[in-house]
């Protein structure tokens, strides 16, 4: 509703908000949503590839931050403590629908889903930079055990250990699906570019 | 090493190297490849992060509820008394209506009711009952009007219902559009649904900030 940095003529801070939202203050929720809900949404979004289920989970996040902003200490950051709410909510939300999380076996994946795993004879190379719009379709595209993981460790940058503590999976399986899912991302980019070439 | 053992040891190596897989690299240029087009992908991942920004819905489903839970409050709680001008209690009236017909079809809705029905009623009122809609859109031409109110009692946050304003209205249009065109479809009726209660939650919060 708001610019979150011009509020009544002023700078607002984080620290500042963070204490008037305790005590209440509608503004300082909203600079608080402001400043962080495109990383929230941005993550809900990738996680299930779907707008309003973004939306209605980015609201629950909030919402249960906002419910409990009297109990931050400040130990962490806020945004790391925001963060960390609403990747649990997302992930919540996955099982409650049943979901892929990440599977723990690495063999669960069909043919169609698997990448080529070794580096063949007519291995063709991604030539040029990954562009950003493209690289987003193919995550939308990958399968969800795959997709949860990237997007924690390469866009998110969770480790390993806490995203085998997050979904509950060994730490060697998730580098597994992370390479898997890198793997995935770089045939379809290819895929991609060659239906590109191939259109008049 | 062959090109399979490094393709193997490969997931393990996140972040590292070790000294076989390092000599490989160095004589292979299809693996050494394959290696920096991963890096490349995992780069541009971080570029993600925080791209995307949500509707103004969000934010205004979780100030209501934080409002109905009592979890927030506005500042200052001294007010000056005001009388109603004439020209609010009239324009009050269409925008109360418009508020009372987007509650409806969402009732309607959530009690279960055939959809074709639901579709037919959001087309039957747009085509049949002008006047409720039209009183709406004489509402929306008021946005000056909400916008100088909410400016009367809380200057910093004209701009941001302006804009909220703006983007709504983008929204109705591009709904209604997709309705015209799709008559039948219950998704683009839902989604005209939407964009006008999106409409009515920005004229309520904004009108909630407005009242003494």
């Amino acid at each position: 509703m708001t610019d979150a940095k011009k509020l009544q003529g002023g700078k607002l801070s984080e620290a500042a908000a963070i204490e008037r939202a305790k005590q209440g203050d509608a503004e300082a929720f909203e600079t608080l949503y402001h400043l962080h809900k495109r990383r929230v949404y941005s993550l809900c979004l990738r996680m299930t590839a779907n707008v309003a289920a973004a939306e209605d989970l980015t609201q629950e996040a909030f919402l249960q931050l906002f419910r409990k902003i009297g109990t931050f200490r400040g130990e962490s950051a806020f945004s790391t403590w925001l963060h960390r709410m609403a990747v649990n909510v997302v992930l919540m939300q996955l099982r409650k629908k049943g979901l892929a999380v990440v599977p723990l076996e690495d063999t669960l994946e069909t043919d169609e889903e698997s990448p080529r795993k070794e580096p063949g004879a007519d291995d063709v190379r991604l030539s040029g930079a990954v562009d950003r719009m493209e690289l987003q379709r193919a995550v939308a595209e990958l399968p969800p055990g795959y997709r949860q993981v990237f997007i924690l460790h390469d866009v998110e940058g969770y480790e390993h250990n806490e995203i085998a503590g997050l979904v509950g999976c060994s730490i060697g399986n998730s580098k597994s699906q992370l390479h898997k899912a890198r793997m995935k991302l770089r045939d379809l980019l290819k895929t991609s570019r060659a239906e590109k070439a191939t259109k008049p | 090493m062959t090109c399979q053992e490094f393709a193997r040891v490969l997931p393990e190596l996140e972040g590292g190297r070790n000294f076989e897989a390092d000599e490989h690299l160095r004589m292979c240029s299809r693996c050494w490849d394959l290696v920096a087009e991963l890096d490349a992908i995992s780069q541009q991942a971080r570029t993600l992060q925080a791209s995307e920004e949500p509707s103004p819905r969000v934010w205004n489903a979780i100030e209501i509820t934080l409002r109905n839970e009592g979890l927030i409050h506005q500042p200052g709680s001294e007010r000056p008394a005001r009388r109603w001008a004439s020209w609010e209690l009239r324009w009050l009236a269409p925008v109360a209506a418009m508020l009372l017909l987007v509650s409806g079809f969402v009732l309607r809705q959530h009690r279960g009711g055939p959809p074709q029905l639901v579709a037919r009623s959001v087309q039957s009122i747009a085509q049949s009952q002008p006047l409720v809609l039209s009183a709406a859109f004489q509402a929306g031409q008021d946005d000056d009007q909400l916008l100088s109110m909410v400016a009367e009692r809380a200057p910093g946050l004209r701009a941001g219902y302006a804009n909220d304003l703006r983007a709504v209205d983008a929204y109705i249009h591009d709904a209604e559009l997709t309705a015209r065109q799709n008559p039948n479809d219950e998704t683009a009726q839902q989604y005209l649904t939407n964009a006008y209660e999106q409409r009515a939650m920005v004229y309520e919060l904004g009108m909630a900030r407005s009242l003494p």
